[in-house]
């Protein structure tokens, strides 16, 4: 399905016809429909829904329509919509209990670096203490060119656009907002925090001038847009100096996420931030989990021996 | 502040008191944002339930008597509660459609001689979706920009348990607040049917008895309020109801955990679940009396401060019970007996009010409801006789079950003293007692011709009625 109608063919539908006809025509289907998607995410016979849809911070919509749809219909859904995720986090859980089936959203925060598998494996059976990372690409890659450029970051901000880093409207990034929307999702999902994006603090990196970049690595340190969470402080976001030798000090369009665990210490997960053949990778994965678990078998465990990842005591 | 307003069926009953409740929204909501709830009006919900059985049993005649005396009730209530000709043709048009539903519905049982749960909810949820349009046009007739919104609308969710329906709380909170929300924002007054909600495919269903101040809750966790006020005709919750204790006096403050001990508290019936949303978010519950605007009535909330000396606060009745007593030597020592009693409770779809086991273990006691009786001793009969460990099954039906509620006396010594020796005192004999590890309630069950001067017992030994506020 794509925003002007959509495919169905209950044999299977043939992906490489269906990719020439988006390039060529802009649409999967033929013909343009006009019932509405959720009607026929309901109607369809399926079981899993994924959801792709670009997210809305502000109602969730359409995404939270489908999977409210795809629940009704006893379908799983797996998605990396951030926006109903964050808004409705514990809404869309109890549907898919009510109805039997399951919510599956690694893809949500860091792409196809699994953090969310990562941090639930780091907490079970400890007691999770706090999060810490970088959780957006867009913002880390200006910040980097800040440090190795000494541009400003109007400047950086353009490079970054020109090299299809950053959006036409960077505001969702750079404000800080895209990286508090995950941080809700991570602390939610890892029962740290029952908190929504309204509580978090958020300050994104607009304001920060190269002489402040410029500073931080003459003093072999680095500022970094940091998301965290911990009981004491709640939810924040906010530019941060770190130590360069410190492992969250990564550089380049990739996440970083630091799980402290009261009895086994801190570790961090590294990896790609979201990006088409990352979050493809990871919808993937939970349509196999998906699969895994109405087989009751183990699945794919562990998942977090992904490329980049690396274990073992941060400090 | 945000208030969310909720009127009873009384509060709501002529097109005198509808103009009322208008009258008070626009009062006390000045310059605030405010959401109303109401019930059907009077004894219209009585009336469709009589209209269910009758359509239930084929019976064409009073069916249709029934259909005319609702129809009559509204239209006559619309007529003197709206003066405004253009919004009384709005309601109208929104009371003509409701009304065909309910002669549709009604007409089509009557026709089958059968209704399924689902449309005997859809025939109970008329009487909210007939009273709320009317409150809305006499609000709108003051002044007020009020929209009327059904509970499903408006975004209650509920599982598929008709009659006595469950509301899924994430799903509803956050539906309810993304519609109710904007409305509050743009200087909207929302209208919403209590007691109603609307399965994920929306089918109206209905929250059970005293569902109407659940919908208020709801709403107001959803939308975080800064209160709930709970209108009725009554002044409060009270130490104990007034018809059987003239001398019971109306509670100023109240913790949700007492409240929720009990079940019953004087002569104002809550829905067991009507504080879980709130008491959440630790959002105060306003029991008012419409009739007494300047009345400050009993506030619900946390850490509430008053009465910090008085052990206990309240003495309620639950009447129509009845003790259902298994007996076996050989029950003593063996893991699962009591589970398996429960379980069979459990299939035969009967509630268990209180449980009462000596320790050693020689006999269990379980409290049900007198209409449950005969059919959970049949159950454990069938089930468990024969079976060596289970000997007797015993059953006591002329009891009644009376409730010792506090906050302070999981901290307090000799408060169980102090009612025992109220009660024999009077010479009446107690025939069981459970107290929950929560320590705020002690129930008792007595003979049920000695049940009122039980209650009335413990009300003076604890001086209730010279609890001053």
């Amino acid at each position: 399905m794509d925003r002007s109608g959509w495919l169905i063919d209950e044999h299977g539908i043939d992906l490489r016809k269906a990719l020439k006809a988006k390039k060529e025509t802009g649409r999967v289907s033929p013909r343009v429909h006009d019932a509405p998607s959720a009607a026929v995410i309901r109607d369809i016979e399926a079981e899993v829904l994924i959801e792709a849809t670009p997210t809305d911070f502000k109602t969730g919509e359409p995404g939270f329509s489908h999977m409210k749809a795809a629940f009704e219909s006893r379908k799983h859904v797996v998605t990396c919509n951030k926006g109903p995720l964050a808004l409705a986090y514990y809404a869309l859980h109890e549907l898919a209990r009510h109805n039997g089936v399951q919510l599956r959203f690694s893809g949500a925060v860091g792409g196809g670096t699994p953090v969310l598998d990562f941090g639930k494996t780091c907490s079970t059976g400890d007691r999770l203490i706090g999060i810490r990372g970088i959780l957006n690409g867009t913002c880390n890659y200006i910040l980097t060119r800040m440090e190795g450029e000494g541009v400003a970051f109007e400047a950086a901000l353009a490079g970054a656009q020109k090299e299809g880093y950053a959006e036409a409207d960077p505001s969702l990034d750079v404000d800080g907002f895209d990286t508090a929307v995950k941080l809700v999702i991570t602390a939610n999902h890892l029962k740290l925090s029952k908190a929504g994006i309204k509580d978090v603090k958020i300050r994104g990196i607009r304001g920060i001038s190269s002489k402040e970049v410029t500073k931080a690595r003459r003093e072999g340190k680095a500022v970094r847009l940091i998301a965290s969470a911990s009981a004491e402080s709640g939810l924040v976001v906010a530019p941060t100096i770190v130590e360069r030798e410190h492992p969250l000090c990564i550089s380049g369009a990739n996440n970083a996420v630091e799980f402290d665990c009261e009895y086994s210490g801190p570790k961090v997960i590294i990896g790609k931030g979201a990006g088409g053949p990352e979050t493809a990778s990871s919808l993937l994965r939970d349509l196999l989990e998906v699969r895994a678990k109405i087989d009751g078998q183990p699945g794919s465990r562990p998942a977090w021996r992904a490329a980049g990842a690396v274990g073992g005591p941060a400090r | 502040m945000r208030i969310v307003m909720k009127f009873g069926g009384t509060s709501v009953a002529s097109a005198e008191r509808i103009k009322n409740v208008a009258e008070r929204v626009k009062g006390s909501g000045r310059g605030h944002q405010v959401v109303v709830v109401c019930s059907a009006m009077g004894d219209v919900t009585d009336e469709l339930l009589a209209l269910c059985a009758d359509a239930s049993k084929g019976m064409e005649k009073p069916v249709e008597e029934r259909l005319a005396s609702v129809r009559e009730t509204h239209l006559a209530a619309l007529a003197a509660a709206v003066g405004d000709k253009e919004v009384r043709r709005k309601v109208q048009g929104m009371l003509n459609l409701t009304l065909s539903q309910l002669e549709k519905l009604a007409r089509g049982s009557t026709v089958l001689g059968e209704l399924t749960p689902r449309s005997r909810d859809a025939i109970l949820s008329c009487g909210e979706r007939l009273s709320n349009p009317i409150v809305m046009g006499a609000l709108i007739e003051k002044g007020v920009d009020a929209v009327f919104l059904t509970g499903g609308e408006a975004g209650i969710m509920t599982d598929d348990r008709f009659g006595d329906a469950t509301p899924l709380l994430e799903v509803t909170k956050f539906q309810v607040s993304e519609k109710l929300s904007p409305l509050l924002a743009e200087g909207k007054t929302p209208v919403v049917t209590g007691y109603i909600g609307a399965t994920q495919s929306g089918d109206t269903t209905t929250l059970g008895r005293g569902g109407s101040d659940f919908t208020g809750t709801l709403i107001a966790s959803a939308v975080d309020a800064d209160e709930v006020w709970i209108w009725s005709d009554v002044d409060g919750l009270m130490t104990a109801d007034p018809r059987l204790v003239p001398s019971a006096r109306v509670l100023r403050e109240i913790s949700y955990e007492e409240a929720g001990e009990m079940a019953v508290f004087g002569a104002k019936a809550l829905h067991p679940r009507t504080l879980e949303p709130v008491a959440e978010k630790g959002i105060p519950v306003r029991f008012r009396n419409t009739f007494k605007p300047d009345d400050p009535g009993t506030v619900v909330k946390r850490n509430p401060k008053l009465y910090s000396k008085s052990v206990v606060k309240g003495v309620a009745l639950v009447k129509e019970v009845a003790v259902i007593t298994v007996r076996g030597a050989s029950m003593v020592g063996k893991p699962g007996s009591a589970a398996r009693i429960f379980d069979v409770m459990g299939r035969s779809g009967i509630n268990v009010l209180m449980i009462s086991q000596s320790v050693s273990e020689s006999n269990i006691s379980l409290v049900v409801a007198r209409s449950a009786m005969e059919k959970g001793a049949n159950a454990l009969e069938l089930a468990l006789l024969g079976d060596g460990g289970y000997r007797h099954i015993l059953t006591e039906g002329d009891v009644s079950a009376v409730a010792v509620v506090g906050g302070a006396m999981r901290s307090t010594k000799g408060v169980a003293a102090t009612a025992f020796g109220a009660i024999s005192a009077k010479g009446i004999n107690i025939k069981m007692i459970a107290s929950g590890s929560s320590n705020q309630n002690l129930s008792l069950i007595v003979a049920e011709k000695d049940a009122k001067d039980t209650v009335r017992a413990i009300h003076s030994a604890f001086r209730l009625d010279r609890l001053n506020s």
